[in-house]
């Protein structure tokens, strides 16, 4: 893998150098607003309860835990499509894609790296919001530790197949704002992050199961507040899989097309 | 307060703060432009040289009412560039080459348009000057197209006819045909030419291609380091500068008779790799003929003989370091003492032979010093 | 040359412009529409389980059902897209300061006061109609509306449009002379919804929070836009919160000129578009 040590290094050195820290505040700042909201409306309006559709959809009355699980899974989420997906037409805006391009170097391992480094930093950020939901009071309960770390390593994978394809839809159409904030903005509605998917009409939620992420927000929510043993959340760790490596495929698959497509688009 | 038809800046001096160490470093200030006069009449085209980091930049957008002076007039039919921006800002415009300066998601015209209100160009006038600049530009054709769509070169002339909306009295160009292609350099400059000539306006050029200025110019003010260094038509600063002429003879079987007759001479001599030798004499005189008539003698075949003429470029070069020199020494104040005087010393007559350079030089700059002459400068000591 | 027919003819230029530079943009549709649309749907599922306890109504009258939860968040949403297609329009101006065209207009004689209203004026009348009528749609096909007098719409309109345009000029006059406008643009889009009670009534805010938010338009902006929408309050018991909001108004338009004023003066005395 000396690629992708080679981009997770070259990566640290100019982050180290100009760290983006407007950015990261950028994503941390919304989740933990988020949470904050949640928390207000919770005590101030629900009166401390929440409806019982709530329960109903969730398998659990712990609204505030569900929500830290899920805002922080999203947030996590779009940092790693801003670094990941965005990795290409980065290189293209500061003029160094021709020369990725042009390097005996697969796209894959390139990739891995730029992911790697993206939730290593990611994390450190988010630990953070450990800082708001202390200060808050808010416990959040786990019944499986190994079915937390499994639908963690799911949801990094899954967020990480979505990255390789929507990065060759930036490069190819070599715009990043309205397709990264498209996909955020429909992740977080029909990607069962922050409420049950249940509120969703029918096909809405089916076009959320075509997505890896949903079913590795539910093995996440399971392990957490759910109450599921690892048993219980392995079914759906199995479709995580399978999609994850359906995208990845599509999205590699594409990639090479996309490719062709920046270059001839500039030149 | 006189009126007058002029840009007339007296003891310009601007003083920038600059931070030692980050943002919160020691306060120092740096001296840029250090007690400029300039004289820029209507009707002209008035250079301004030095070196890079000179203060050329900073007195144009000085004049341009971006930056306010530390000390020194500056008044432009009178008013005063400070107390006056608004008007000011009416009578002037700026051109600036080599950025971008205009709007991508606009077309051509847009932006043309959205300029000629910010001017207050009155609506009847803006549209027939609309369409007369963009013909002066050569983007008639693509007037209506987006700007995003236009080449670098296309953009640049946009910027240009930008720079002409109001049709201002007083044109500011700073390096405007930094990154042209030739042909359109070579336009521009005729443009510039005919504003200054038949529309009046008073035009202020830096350039880096100082063929440019010995072309368009008749008048030049020389800087360093922001301070007046030399001033006077491009024919006049060569002359002053002792006209550097330089003579390149090649002799083809040197021998120790011919390299002592060189030697005489002060000249410097370089042996060719076909054994020959290169033999070159930079004199203020016409040394052509005695030279190669010394080497002759002396028992020389004569394989080749260039005369080349002293370009404006030269006699700048010798001014930055002679004004460089003068400036480090105590006491020297202001260098005064440069200034060409009209008549100080005659210009050079034309050689004979082309210059070698010729090839490099736009058509007509091996003509323009007399051109320049013709166009009626006052020159002198301020 | 008459000052105020130059004043209107930069407004009309720059109104113009700044369409154009924002409208070029394919498929700009999706800020102006789907994005606000999208993101109010995943806030009101968001929110509808504290919505739908048992205790909420006694809490919270007004949202005491889901539809009309959706049309406080709806009001929300609208008010939000007008205040933050300014902070959106502001970011825009300041890359200005990169391509060399702010530079442009400090040369040239337009009033640098009416050139910064105009430019949020012109993000304003780009980005906010088309949600403005899907609102207006939504909220009378829900019949969630509750109106004490036709030309309250009117009112609305007006509460919504002049500190927005305020607040834009003040926005970009700050942004023109400031180094990390990323960090403005940071901090004004998310914490902006929260203090200003966009998805929680006021009361549900800490009182820090409520002391923070008043310094911001759009929450006085609220406050009027829902009272008159949805809690069916007259023009006279609106009359504090709009003369608040008009004060707050012309504060930041006073504020916008004195930093145009100071910051284009520190400009030609160090040559650097910066306030510090």
């Amino acid at each position: 893998m000396p690629i992708a040590w080679a981009t997770a290094w070259r990566t640290w050195q100019m982050t180290r150098r100009a760290y983006p820290w407007t950015y990261a505040v950028g994503t941390v700042l919304p989740a933990a607003l988020t949470i904050a909201l949640a928390h207000l409306g919770f005590h101030v309006i629900g009166g401390g309860a929440v409806g019982d559709d709530f329960a109903a959809g969730s398998g659990t009355t712990a609204y505030l835990a569900y929500i830290v699980v899920g805002t922080t899974a999203f947030h996590f989420a779009v940092r790693l499509i801003l670094w990941s997906a965005k990795a290409l037409i980065t290189e293209q805006r500061q003029g160094t894609l021709g020369a990725l391009l042009i390097a005996p170097a697969g796209r894959l391992p390139y990739l891995l790296g730029f992911t790697g480094f993206a939730v290593l930093s990611s994390v450190l950020e988010f630990l953070t919001l450990g800082l708001v939901v202390a200060a808050l009071g808010i416990t959040v309960p786990v019944s499986s530790v190994p079915g937390a770390l499994l639908g963690a390593l799911a949801l990094i994978a899954a967020v990480f197949a979505l990255s390789v394809g929507l990065g060759g839809l930036m490069i190819a159409a070599g715009e990043a704002h309205i397709s990264q904030n498209t996909v955020f903005i429909m992740l977080g509605l029909v990607g069962g992050f922050t409420f049950p998917r249940d509120y969703l009409p029918e096909p809405v939620r089916w076009f959320a199961e075509l997505l890896p992420t949903t079913s590795a927000m539910d093995v996440l929510h399971g392990s957490f507040t759910g109450g599921q043993s690892l048993p219980e959340l392995l079914p759906r760790l199995a479709v995580c899989a399978a999609l994850t490596c359906a995208h990845l495929f599509l999205g590699l698959t594409c990639l090479p097309r996309a490719e062709a497509r920046a270059v001839e688009r500039t030149y | 307060m006189t009126m007058t038809t002029a840009i007339e800046v007296r003891g310009l001096r601007k003083d920038f703060p600059v931070r030692e160490k980050g943002i919160l470093g020691p306060r120092t200030l740096k001296r840029a432009v250090d007690g400029l006069d300039l004289d820029i009449p209507r009707g002209r085209v008035t250079g301004l040289l030095g070196l890079n980091g000179a203060g050329k930049t900073t007195t144009i957008k000085i004049l341009a009412t971006l930056l306010r002076p530390s000390a020194g007039t500056v008044r432009i039919d009178g008013l005063d560039a400070v107390a006056d921006a608004r008007a000011v800002r009416r009578r002037i415009n700026l051109i600036a080459g080599g950025e971008r300066m205009v709007y991508t998601r606009m077309t051509g015209r847009e932006n043309l348009w959205y300029f000629g209100q910010l001017y207050d160009v009155p609506k009847a006038d803006l549209r027939r000057r609309t369409g007369e600049l963009l013909d002066l530009v050569g983007l008639s054709g693509a007037a209506d197209t987006m700007v995003e769509r236009y080449s670098r070169g296309m953009t640049q002339r946009l910027a240009i006819a930008r720079g002409l909306v109001n049709r201002p009295d007083y044109l500011l160009l700073d390096e405007p045909t930094l990154g042209l292609d030739a042909p359109i350099a070579r336009d521009l400059r005729r443009v510039v030419a005919d504003l200054a000539a038949h529309d009046g306006t008073g035009v202020l050029l830096t350039s880096h291609y100082l063929a440019e200025v010995e072309e368009l110019c008749g008048h030049v003010y020389v800087i360093s380091a922001g301070r007046h260094l030399a001033q006077g038509s491009p024919a006049e600063l060569k002359a002053a500068t002792g006209s550097h002429r330089t003579v390149r003879l090649t002799v083809t079987d040197p021998t120790e008779r011919t390299r002592a007759a060189a030697d005489a001479f002060g000249a410097t001599r370089e042996t060719l790799p076909d054994g020959g030798e290169l033999i070159t004499l930079r004199h203020p005189g016409d040394m052509a003929g005695p030279l190669t008539a010394a080497v002759f003698e002396a028992g020389g075949s004569i394989g080749g003989l260039e005369i080349a003429e002293a370009s404006l470029e030269d006699a700048i070069l010798t001014l930055a370091e002679r004004g460089e020199a003068g400036l480090a020494g105590p006491g020297s104040g202001r260098p005064d003492a440069t200034t060409i005087r009209p008549g100080a010393a005659t210009a050079p007559p034309e050689a004979a032979t082309a210059p070698p350079e010729a090839a490099t030089v736009p058509p007509g700059a091996g003509t323009a010093p007399s051109e320049a002459a013709a166009a009626g400068v006052k020159g002198g000591t301020p | 040359m008459n000052p105020l027919r130059h004043s209107l003819r930069v407004f009309a230029a720059e109104t113009l412009k700044q369409h154009r530079r924002l409208f070029g943009q394919p498929l700009v549709v999706f800020s102006m529409l789907v994005w606000p649309v999208l993101q109010l749907a995943t806030t009101y599922y968001t929110l509808r389980p504290v919505a739908t306890a048992s205790r909420a109504a006694e809490n919270w009258p007004l949202a005491a059902d889901p539809d009309r939860l959706l049309a406080f968040l709806a009001t929300g949403t609208l008010a939000y897209a007008f205040f933050f297609s300014l902070v959106q329009s502001a970011w825009h101006l300041s890359f200005e300061r990169t391509t060399g065209t702010l530079e442009l207009l400090f040369l040239s004689p337009a009033g640098r006061l009416t050139l910064m209203i105009a430019n949020g004026a012109g993000a304003l009348l780009q980005n906010a109609w088309l949600l403005t009528c899907f609102t207006v749609a939504a909220l009378t096909g829900f019949g969630t509306l509750s109106v004490s007098a036709w030309w309250m719409y009117g009112i609305v309109l007006l509460a919504l449009l002049i500190p927005a345009v305020a607040w834009g000029a003040f926005l970009n006059s700050l942004l023109v002379f400031s180094r990390d406008s990323a960090f403005l643009y940071t901090i004004l889009d998310e914490p902006l919804w929260f203090v200003s009670g966009v998805r929680l009534p006021h009361f549900a805010l800490p009182a820090a929070v409520q002391v923070v938010g008043a310094v911001f338009p759009l929450t006085g902006s609220l406050l009027a836009v829902r009272g008159a929408l949805l809690e069916h309050r007259t023009a006279s018991e609106l009359a504090p919160t709009l003369l608040g909001l008009g004060a707050l108004s012309a504060l930041l338009l006073v504020a916008a000129a004195l930093i145009l004023r100071v910051g284009e003066a520190r400009a030609r005395r160090t040559g650097a578009l910066s306030l510090v």
